[in-house]
């Protein structure tokens, strides 16, 4: 079987451990993940600005080549998905913005591409996945860090509950590792702010790793490269500014699963995590 | 006396960027009580939308509120009256933006962090603030 896969930019430079792994993942449950063939930026967040088309431009695109080859793409970036989407229930809502556009791209897109995330994946697939388990997590206690974008605006996206979503627990329960809730999983850890307000990151991100510790949590796992950023590579700051915080090692989730999966260590990406992972990995008997 | 005469053009302006209702909006405070970022803000969202619905152009056109919202939409989800708060804060962005005003300025992005930021942060920042 082949899942037709659209990575995104951020997938093959900063976050190729979530490539690697996400890979990973999938060739041990037997799917082929196919690239989309020359695809190029989403153009990240969503406008949210009603009288700019050009921001539809990039998603509708994208959509319009994914169409061509199959009527489902998978995407595992928080943004990329969130930004297809949004821009797809748009064109659909909007048939004349649709008609426009089609007509200036000499496209033909008709609104009816499928836009998945792993996650979704995995859940309408979990006997699949828990038969290739090889490796029981089970002692790691993982915070599952939503973020925003795979839950807002629900009307649009449809993924789960918007405040008390259980999709990644799920997940997580079904690699066998233990999903611990921490209120603060559906907040922001500050997003592109941390290029022109790093301070407000830097708190916003704090204070979620703060809340998962204090729920118990040691492994916060996201399928966002920018959540990831924030949470794990804003950490040394996080311990400078405030000098009882303890480190927190954070994880994609592909790279949970992949070692779940007992995937080759050489694909998790695992060197690339700031807040160094294998402590715990150790710890557990996990590496 | 100024900030009593009521830009009506500023409001319909944001209404139709944003595709929101001002007058939507019963000022419970609810969104600014779960933003995340109310604190980094000098005027907090609700009061935003109160300088909108007021038509307080020089109030509205001065808070630097609007450019620390994330675009995290927890007060969308959140808001009894439906109304979709960030669409707001992106219009008032946008009106600057279109003037030229708030541009993100990158020689005075720190270099280490450009070198380290994935991707996806430098281009939704630059997406969010230029035009
Ligand atoms: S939550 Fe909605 S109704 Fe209440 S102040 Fe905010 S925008 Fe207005
Ligand atoms: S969308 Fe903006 S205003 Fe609303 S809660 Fe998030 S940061 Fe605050």
């Amino acid at each position: 079987m082949k899942l037709q896969y659209y990575p995104g930019c951020t997938l093959y430079t900063k976050a190729k451990p979530l490539n690697t792994s996400l890979h990973a993942c999938f060739n041990a449950v037997g799917i082929e993940l196919a690239e989309l063939p020359h695809w190029y930026c989403c153009g990240t967040t969503f406008t949210l600005a009603r009288d700019n088309r050009m921001s539809l431009i990039a998603p509708l695109r994208i959509l319009a080549k994914a169409q061509q080859e199959d009527g489902k793409v998978l995407v595992p970036c928080s943004i990329c998905y969130n930004t297809l989407k949004r821009a797809n229930y748009m064109l659909n809502e909007d048939r004349e913005t649709l008609d426009i556009l089609n007509e200036h791209l000499e496209e033909s897109y008709d609104g009816n591409e499928i836009v998945l995330h792993p996650l979704e994946f995995f859940r309408d697939n979990e006997e699949l996945v828990r038969s290739k388990v090889k490796k029981s997590l089970k002692d790691l206690k993982v915070g599952c860090y939503y973020g925003c974008l795979l839950l807002r605006p629900q009307q649009e996206i449809q993924f789960d509950d918007p405040e008390a979503p259980t999709i990644f627990e799920n997940f997580i329960s079904s690699v066998g590792a233990t999903p611990i809730d921490f209120p603060l999983k559906v907040e922001c850890c500050g997003s592109y702010l941390v290029v022109t307000s790093p301070d407000a990151a830097l708190e916003s991100s704090y204070k979620l790793l703060r809340n998962a510790q204090g729920n118990g949590v040691n492994a916060v796992v996201t399928s966002c490269p920018l959540c990831y950023y924030n949470l794990d590579a804003l950490q040394e700051k996080m311990t400078k500014a405030h000098p009882d915080f303890k480190q927190i090692p954070v994880f994609y989730f592909s790279q949970i699963l992949a070692l779940a999966l007992g995937a080759e260590e050489k694909n998790l990406g695992l060197e690339q995590n700031k807040v160094s992972p294998y402590t715990i990995l150790k710890e557990y008997d996990l590496l | 006396m100024n900030k009593i005469l009521a830009d009506k053009d500023l409001t319909r302006r944001i209404e139709e960027i944003s595709d929101q209702k001002l007058s939507d909006c019963y000022q419970c405070g609810r969104c600014t009580a779960g933003c995340p970022f109310a604190e980094f803000m000098d005027v907090p969202p609700n009061q935003v939308i109160r300088f909108m619905q007021l038509g307080l152009k020089e109030d509205l056109l001065k808070t630097q509120g609007p450019w620390f919202c994330a675009a995290c939409l927890v007060c969308q989800a959140r808001c009894p009256r439906g109304v979709d708060i960030p669409r707001l804060m992106e219009a008032v962005r946008t009106i600057h933006l279109r003037a030229k005003e708030g541009l993100i300025d990158v020689p005075e992005i720190d270099k280490e962090f450009l070198l380290d930021a994935p991707p996806l942060a430098l281009i939704s920042a630059f997406s969010k603030f230029t035009y």
